[in-house]
């Protein structure tokens, strides 16, 4: 049988993982890479939804991740058009 | 450690046992995005930092493991999800004011001038809207507001209706009320618990749809600061 502790810990790594590649990883001086390397963390946090079966909050929060990624780039997007130094 | 917490006999030992990985989980999560922010000059990043501390901040509230977890996590979504929303917006109108130049409200690669855009979508957002209520609740409430999004970027290319945000904004106050009476009437009345349940979830319903009005406000300040 599939072991609930393999989803839950894979989760737990990539959360902790997409966290530092957000803090710290490589060409992170790129807001677009930057925003990019959330979704790791994203895909660790559904991961451990799925493990506590919580159907609902994983569904808004993928919805949820999708609509955030879409405001960050927006908003990088329109800051480059200004001209403010990123 | 987990000794000293009383902990109900129907929470299932898997989720007894995943407690503490869990909690130190989103504690190491929310440090490093907290740290990260500390030592940032640039506000843009500061602001796709908060967005790792919101990951920690789930995964505290997940560790509960039961249907309440679940209930607290849909407000912190859509909190985190309006938090962010507000801050851009602030972060774009500093750096206008400061260069003097304005970008537009929606920036995209391709022009969004298809056939679809101009004859498809009331019918859209009707089908969506009228799915949504029938869904209710909180999925119907983020169904049906994508229905109001749908229209609104599709109109902008003929320009939005300004006027009409003013009336989403008290009809979605009202609709907040209507949730807080139908949870009291739970507690006051329970023999009432069908009229409460339906109040709760139209009022939810209704919130949650109008948050797409939200973006209408913004959109409403931009055609002003234009003309």
């Amino acid at each position: 049988m599939l072991d609930v502790y393999i989803w839950f810990y894979t989760g737990v790594l990539l959360t902790i993982l997409g966290g530092l590649a957000t803090a710290i990883g490589p060409g992170v001086k790129d807001p677009i890479v930057r925003t990019l390397n959330t979704e790791i963390a994203a895909v660790g946090v559904s991961l451990i939804f799925l493990t506590y079966n919580h159907t609902i909050a994983l569904v808004t929060y993928i919805a949820a991740t999708a609509i955030i990624t879409m405001i960050l780039l927006r908003a990088i997007v329109r800051l480059e058009e200004v001209g403010a130094e990123l | 450690m987990s000794a000293s917490v009383l902990v109900p006999s129907v929470v299932s030992p898997i989720v007894v046992s995943l407690f503490i990985p869990a909690v130190f989980t989103g504690l190491i999560v929310g440090l490093i995005g907290l740290m990260a922010i500390a030592y940032q000059k640039n506000d843009l990043s500061a602001l796709i930092l908060t967005d790792i501390v919101g990951v920690g901040m789930l995964i505290l509230v997940a560790a509960v493991g039961t249907d309440l977890a679940e209930a607290l996590i849909l407000p912190g979504l859509v909190v985190e999800l309006a938090e962010i929303l507000a801050i851009s917006e602030i972060l774009l109108s500093r750096e206008m004011r400061k260069t003097g130049k304005t970008a537009e409200l929606i920036p995209l690669p391709v022009s969004l001038d298809m056939e679809i855009m101009t004859t498809a979508p009331a019918f859209m957002a009707i089908i969506l809207i009228a799915y949504g209520a029938f869904l209710s609740g909180f999925t119907g409430g983020a169904v049906a507001g994508g229905g109001i999004l749908f229209y609104v970027l599709s109109q902008r290319v003929r320009g939005v209706p300004t006027d009409m945000w003013e009336g989403l904004a008290g009809v979605s106050g009202i609709a907040w009320c209507l949730w807080l009476v139908g949870f009291l009437l739970f507690f006051v009345f329970p023999q009432y618990w069908l009229l409460a349940l339906f109040l709760a979830a139209f009022g939810v319903f209704i919130k949650v749809a109008f948050k797409a009005g939200l973006i209408g406000v913004m959109g409403r300040e931009e055609f002003n600061k234009k003309e």
